[in-house]
């Protein structure tokens, strides 16, 4: 064949696509005012749809974060049998994020759950673009207005694992706990801080090692970071990872013990395992999607940066089963301070908290809100490692 | 655009090109091409069938389905056409070089050093500047960096005889650590929160096509193909790079500039992969953030072998893979399947047309 | 003097998954055929060394699983490249995107189960050593397997008729068509024996370095290994401190990090490319020399000789 008719071939094919995609192009609505929805009763922003979308950044099965959205997801999929619910895994925090929204959106949902801290952006994108669809996205924080149709909601996941840092205060023999994270986010600072002041306050010389990944999932440095831990002398590792078997099955091989995160995971280090913070979304996002099909969304308390404690009840995390190594004073201890945390004024962070550099950070007496929390950007004293790294 | 079409190719013949041959023969032959690319993407899409089922995901649903989601449908017919402009930069930064027997493995890299210029750029001048004016600043700041990027390759090459293919490739990984440093550390917008650049002021973001969501990257993309193609086709220039191509030892007897002319081939793959870095950074992304055009290099490359380097062909050849990344959305959505699963197919299309839609005679020249 | 122990050791361990697709690209190479498909080696030979050990109880059959699965990919290549002269760049890349969607697509029922791995095996009386024996010998079996294997792809490679063979096909292959040999058929076995060390490293990875599989956990250590073949100069002893070497800088970010320092890892993460390009730039034509013939025709696009 010659180079000439087979390169005519092709522009010709590659000019009528591109013609294809314009002229359809020109005929654009972008987004705007109610698209497919049916004509239905109501201008409420996420009614009438037929469908719920849930988008995750990893695999739905990474015994963690995104296996916890997903068991949630479950159960929405039970309580609404006339909602379809769709599933995303493995969306990156990038516009690749809105794509798979708006593909949701135009397969009938209205209500989308946002599930990664990252998504927010690509969140926010999307509701502005479609004002009778809902977008809530869970774990971060919307600084700016929240439009009618977004808000962000999330658990204080930092008050169980305070909770789990007394257990892990008593537990440690060398005083050492070790913490792998990925990204400095508040949420993880946060999870840090409440975790080592737990510590502290049943042992005043606990310290907490962290290391950072740079990755929700990269087992392979997780096992690295855990090998660093552990060689530094640590004997407890916990950490904010979406997937949590790596380090779990390394500290239980090394003879350490294991604080968990997302998800029960006793059965892999049935020797180690002390305990865990574990999510339970069913109950909250059945109320999110009940309040949004009811009509009542805007204005309601997840149409903001929707924030659930023990002190409000109904906390979305649980503290995991104990394990072997945690005895009766141990226990005790934890059920003292969570009637604590459920008070009115109660917090692991009831000054004086002191940052890591010795400054105060909040004042004695001092309860920060879950706003203040949310916007933790220091280390407290006892915590090892730099932020800005 | 009619004045792209290549009627006046035949009347300039290159010497590198195969003799035109007899129009009785052309038929013939053209007959037997259509039918290899038939059986070989046909072959493609039964070995996928099969991977299908073994899933037990019916294989008529899913096609249907995914060509509802892709083509019967306006937004994922734009969504294509944004995908498609960075790819079709990138893929050119391989046309170029290759005209003169280079292979420029590298444009990952090039895509990512050109976004961390035009980022950088906008970082620089801030909104002191109108926002025409930062964007034609960012274009040159990313054609620059990636031709310096690509040049590093090609200094090697010409000062050490280091060949360009293995640097491109190493340089790749080195702009990755350029970018993540400097959104982890000195460009960071937040210091706690995941780790990413301020967005792009938006009066410096690319200006959308009217009535759509399409940026013009597409139209920036497209002229390029066209200016590309004239420069291969009918300049001096391009003459002499298929020279080089087609026997460098020949070339240097003949008394080209054969150094200048392999550098010169580098130095405009680089532009262009810059060019696409900035598009997609301007155009699409507005920050830079830890996956960054990932894989644009590498679908690029693969699309240009797809249109066995040859500019205008490159256009379908990059639409082809854009479809394929929105069809991945559908096979996700509609047939609940990983999102990754539309690779197997990319890979699959991939292997059939570099193995069995040429005679293997003249296929690795 | 504990930093040090600690980022050798982690620069061990980390680096073994490195160094065996190094070997697998060494041995490729050698025969004149270069695979960036080896990102997609690992990446299948992560996933079925993890399944294969999940469905059968025992890591050493996960790990011949791995290597079976690195083997099958690589036998495309070669089908690809040797026997069809597609390009070789290209064809590589090509299966890096084909291992991406089959493990993914597959790989799915294998995130999260748990699987009986292979464990640290302490070696008695060397493991006592102080720093050798905790560098080298307080490690998982596929370690000390790799300190035999290294020296045996050596042998193999350079003390016998079959690498002679190889290195014969990488380096004058016309002259093996003279002798009445197929070129076709040893460069394919090159390949494929390259994809199954590559397929072994990935095993190694999920069977017993990180005892999990997760969709592209490989995240661009089969690209390290490219680099590695070429900063070793295609020798199977220097990829073996070269492993090493890559491995200890990956190591030592977390190392710094768990001792109260701040660290940019990525300014870390660069060190095995920059090495690499440094050591094209400084010894540039004494490398590239090094380079098997056939190769070098591979980079310079000139058609092969077969």
């Amino acid at each position: 064949m010659s180079a000439r008719t087979r390169r005519l071939a092709a522009f010709t094919g590659a000019i009528a696509a591109l013609a294809v995609a314009l002229s359809s192009c020109s005929a654009a609505s972008s987004g705007g005012g109610g698209g497919g929805a049916s004509g239905s009763d109501s201008s409420e922003p996420g009614t009438g749809g037929t469908a719920v979308g849930f988008i995750m950044v990893g695999p739905k099965d990474d015994f963690g974060y995104n296996q916890a959205v997903y068991d949630g997801s479950e159960i929405i999929k039970k309580k609404f049998p006339d909602l379809k619910v769709i599933t995303a895994e493995n969306v990156p925090e990038d516009d690749n994020a809105a794509r798979t929204m708006e593909q949701m959106i135009d397969k009938g949902a209205k209500i989308i759950f946002a599930t990664s801290y990252g998504h927010l952006d690509a969140a926010v994108q999307v509701a502005k673009d479609h004002p009778d669809v809902v977008v809530i996205q869970q774990g971060n924080t919307i600084t700016d207005t929240v439009e009618p149709n977004m808000g962000t909601y999330f658990g204080t996941v930092y008050e169980p694992m305070y909770l789990a840092g007394i257990a892990a205060g008593k537990a440690t023999k060398s005083d050492k706990l070790g913490y792998v994270y990925a990204f400095p986010i508040p949420q993880t600072i946060a999870n840090i801080n409440a975790f080592e002041r737990g510590a502290q306050s049943v042992n005043p010389d606990a310290e907490t090692i962290t290391v950072s990944t740079s990755s929700w999932c990269d087992p392979a440095k997780q096992r690295s970071a855990a090998d660093s831990l552990l060689s530094q002398g640590v004997d407890v590792i916990t950490q904010h990872q979406d997937c949590t078997k790596t380090v779990i099955e390394a500290a239980e091989a090394k003879g350490a013990m294991t604080v968990g995160y997302h998800a029960d995971a006793s059965s892999l280090a049935p020797k180690g395992w002390i305990t865990g913070a574990v999510w339970n979304w069913g109950p909250l996002y059945t109320d999110i999607v009940q309040t949004i099909v009811d009509g009542k969304f805007v204005g309601s308390e997840y149409n903001a940066n929707y924030r659930v404690g023990y002190k409000t009840g109904e906390n979305p995390f649980v503290l995991a089963p104990y394990g072997k190594v945690v005895d009766a004073q141990t226990k005790a201890a934890i059920e003292t301070a969570k009637a604590f945390l459920s008070t009115a004024t109660g917090s692991p962070f009831v000054g004086p908290v002191i940052a890591q550099d010795g400054s105060i950070a909040v004042a004695a007496g001092k309860v920060p809100t879950y706003a203040e929390v949310d916007g933790m950007n220091y280390f407290v004293k006892g915590v090892i490692g730099k932020l800005s790294s | 655009m009619t004045t792209t079409l290549p009627a006046p190719r035949s009347e300039a013949p290159l010497p590198v090109a195969p003799p035109e041959a007899p129009a009785s023969d052309r038929g013939a032959r053209l007959a037997q091409a259509t039918v290899r690319w038939i059986a070989a993407l046909g072959g493609a899409f039964l070995i996928f069938s099969a991977l299908l089922i073994s899933k037990n995901a019916n294989p008529l649903t899913v096609y249907t389905d995914a060509w509802n989601s892709t083509f019967a449908r306006q937004q994922s017919i734009e969504d294509i056409v944004i995908k498609m402009a960075p790819f079709v930069l990138a893929a050119l930064a391989v046309v170029v070089p290759a005209r003169a027997g280079m292979a420029n493995v590298g444009g990952e890299g090039q895509v990512i050093i050109g976004a961390v210029a035009a980022c950088g750029t906008a970082m620089a001048v801030g909104d002191a500047l109108p926002g025409v004016t930062v964007m034609v600043l960012m274009m040159l700041a990313g054609m620059v960096a990636g031709a310096l990027w690509a040049g590093i390759a090609g200094a090697m090459r010409l000062l050490l005889k280091v060949n360009e293919a293995v640097t491109t490739l190493l340089l790749n990984y080195v702009a990755l650590d350029v970018l993540l440093f400097l959104i982890y550390q000195p460009w960071r917008a937040d210091p706690t929160g995941q780790p990413a650049t301020k967005e792009l002021q938006t009066a410096a973001k690319l200006p959308l096509l009217a009535g759509t969501t399409v940026n013009v990257g597409i139209v920036i993309a497209v002229i390029a193909v066209v200016l590309v193609w004239i420069a291969l086709s009918f300049t001096t220039w391009g003459f002499s790079l298929s020279v080089v191509g087609g026997n460098a030892e020949a070339a240097r007897r003949a008394g080209l500039p054969v150094a200048k002319l392999l550098l010169s081939a580098l130095l405009v793959g680089g532009a262009l992969a810059g060019l696409a870095g900035m598009v997609h950074f301007a155009g699409v992304e507005y920050k830079l953030r830890p996956g960054f055009g990932a894989q644009i290099g590498y679908t690029a490359f693969l699309a240009s072998w797809l249109a066995r380097h040859k500019p205008i062909p490159v256009l379908l050849a990059c639409f082809v893979f854009a479809a394929l990344t929105v069809a991945g959305d559908s096979l996700q959505l509609d047939a609940g399947l990983p999102a990754a699963t539309v690779n197997i197919l990319t890979g699959l299309i991939l292997i059939a047309v570099l193995g069995w839609t040429t005679s293997t005679r003249k296929a690795n020249s | 003097m504990s930093l040090v122990v600690d980022v050798l050791a982690g620069g061990v361990r980390g680096g073994t998954s490195i160094m065996y697709a190094g070997l697998g690209e060494t041995v490729s190479e050698r025969s004149g055929v270069i695979n960036l498909g080896t990102e997609g080696a690992m990446l299948v030979g992560a996933l079925a060394g993890y399944a294969v050990t999940a469905e059968t109880g025992s890591p050493w059959i996960g790990a011949l699983g791995g290597a079976a699965a690195g083997a099958l990919l690589a036998s495309i290549h070669a089908l690809l490249v040797v026997v069809r002269k597609a390009n070789q760049f290209a064809s590589g890349l090509t299966l890096l995107f084909l291992a991406l969607g089959v493990t993914s697509f597959y790989g799915s029922d294998y995130v999260g189960k748990s699987i009986n791995p292979f464990t640290k095996w302490d070696v008695p009386g060397l493991s006592d050593i102080p720093w050798i024996g905790e560098i080298f010998f307080q490690n998982d079996p596929l370690i000390y397997v790799s300190y035999v294997a290294v020296p045996l792809i050596w042998f193999v490679l350079f003390r016998t008729r079959m690498g002679l063979l190889v290195r014969t096909a990488g380096e004058r292959s016309d002259s093996l068509t003279v002798n009445g040999y197929s070129v076709e058929r040893i460069r394919s076995a090159a390949v494929i024996a390259g994809g199954a060390l590559s397929g072994l490293g990935g095993a190694h990875l999920s069977i017993a370095y990180a005892n999990a599989w997760f969709e592209n956990m490989v995240v661009g250590r089969g690209f390290i290994a490219v680099a590695l073949v070429i900063f070793a100069s295609w020798s199977p002893l220097r990829v073996m401190g070269g492993a090493y070497l890559f491995g200890s800088a990956l190591a030592l970010a977390p190392a710094l990090q768990a001792r109260g320092y701040g660290v940019n890892q990525f300014a870390l993460d660069v060190i095995p490319f920059v090495l690499t390009l440094l050591v094209l730039a400084v010894l540039g034509k004494r490398t590239l020399a090094a380079a098997p013939d056939e190769l070098k025709r591979v980079f310079e696009n000139a058609p092969a000789k077969t």
